[in-house]
């Protein structure tokens, strides 16, 4: 049977939101990074999910059609945005170019920040999707009361 | 079978393992409701569950004869339906789980199951009683 499966997919879904969070706030730390250790500006990174199966596959095997089905999410990858940079003029910037413009990452902090939001309602909700499923297994273990 | 404890104890169990599927494909739904493509799972069984307890809305089979079979329920002759969305629509990267659906879904899974949970309760209770304060 399926204990607590639910609170595992739950904390899968909590470690991937995490990971998204932790990528937004790259995103919005490095709006004005002109240097990186690859060279050239800071390029805005977004996050790959991926939805895996919770169990190892030989106990997937094991179980029923429906169990199997059931989905953890994963943050796959951290993947580059490859929009193009954003030209600034500012001749007295050391990364000026011959012209004295700068190239900026093109972040927009407005919708980093609508990233930010669905990132924490999506966390909330599975939030909220554990703590019913504990109160569900708390109101199990009341019945031989 | 005749026991201690009637099958409707065997049935609030089952129907307490249902709940707790649904709640596991709730929680998977809910997880990828960013993942591209995910298709939303459904857990069915109410009706299935009607079917097995012959209360259907088609009428219960009458016994006409003592030579008819009963229609008895054996809690463990029916089990949930399974659904899959068959399409998934993908829209500038999101995906086909309505996130308010699901969690209404969870809200009304959690109170039948707590609710079910007292019935046990009860059943085990009034049990006790039986036992305890039968010989007085």
């Amino acid at each position: 049977m399926s204990f607590m499966k639910s609170l595992d997919i739950g904390a899968s879904a909590l470690s991937a939101e995490r990971t998204h969070l932790n990528t937004i706030s790259m995103n919005l730390a490095n709006v004005n990074t002109t240097r990186t250790p690859e060279g050239g500006p800071y390029k805005r990174k977004t996050v790959l999910f991926k939805a895996v199966p919770v169990e190892t596959p030989f106990a997937k095997a094991m179980q029923t059609e429906l169990e199997r089905e059931l989905r953890g999410v994963k943050a796959k990858a951290v993947l580059n945005d490859n929009r193009p940079f954003k030209q600034v003029y500012d001749p007295g910037h050391p990364d000026a170019n011959q012209e004295g413009y700068v190239s900026l990452p093109d972040i927009n902090v407005v919708e980093e920040m609508a990233n930010m939001l669905t990132a924490m309602r999506t966390y909330e909700a599975n939030v909220s999707a554990i703590t019913t499923t504990k109160s569900m297994y708390n109101k199990a273990l009341e019945i031989g009361r | 079978m005749k026991s201690l404890f009637g099958t409707h104890i065997h049935l609030t169990g089952r129907v307490l393992d249902m709940r707790l599927k649904r709640q596991n494909v709730v929680s998977s739904n809910l997880a990828n409701v960013k993942t591209p493509g995910y298709k939303a799972r459904r857990v069915e069984f109410e009706e299935r569950l009607q079917a097995a307890l012959d209360l259907d809305s088609k009428g219960r089979v009458t016994r006409t004869d003592k030579m008819h079979l009963p229609a008895k329920f054996d809690p463990n002759t029916f089990g949930p339906d399974f659904f899959k969305s068959i399409e998934p629509r993908v829209y500038q990267g999101e995906d086909a789980v309505d996130l308010d659906k699901e969690m209404a879904i969870m809200a009304k899974n959690t109170l039948m199951y707590n609710a079910l949970t007292q019935v046990m309760q009860k059943n085990f209770e009034g049990l006790k009683t039986a036992i305890t304060e039968g010989g007085r």
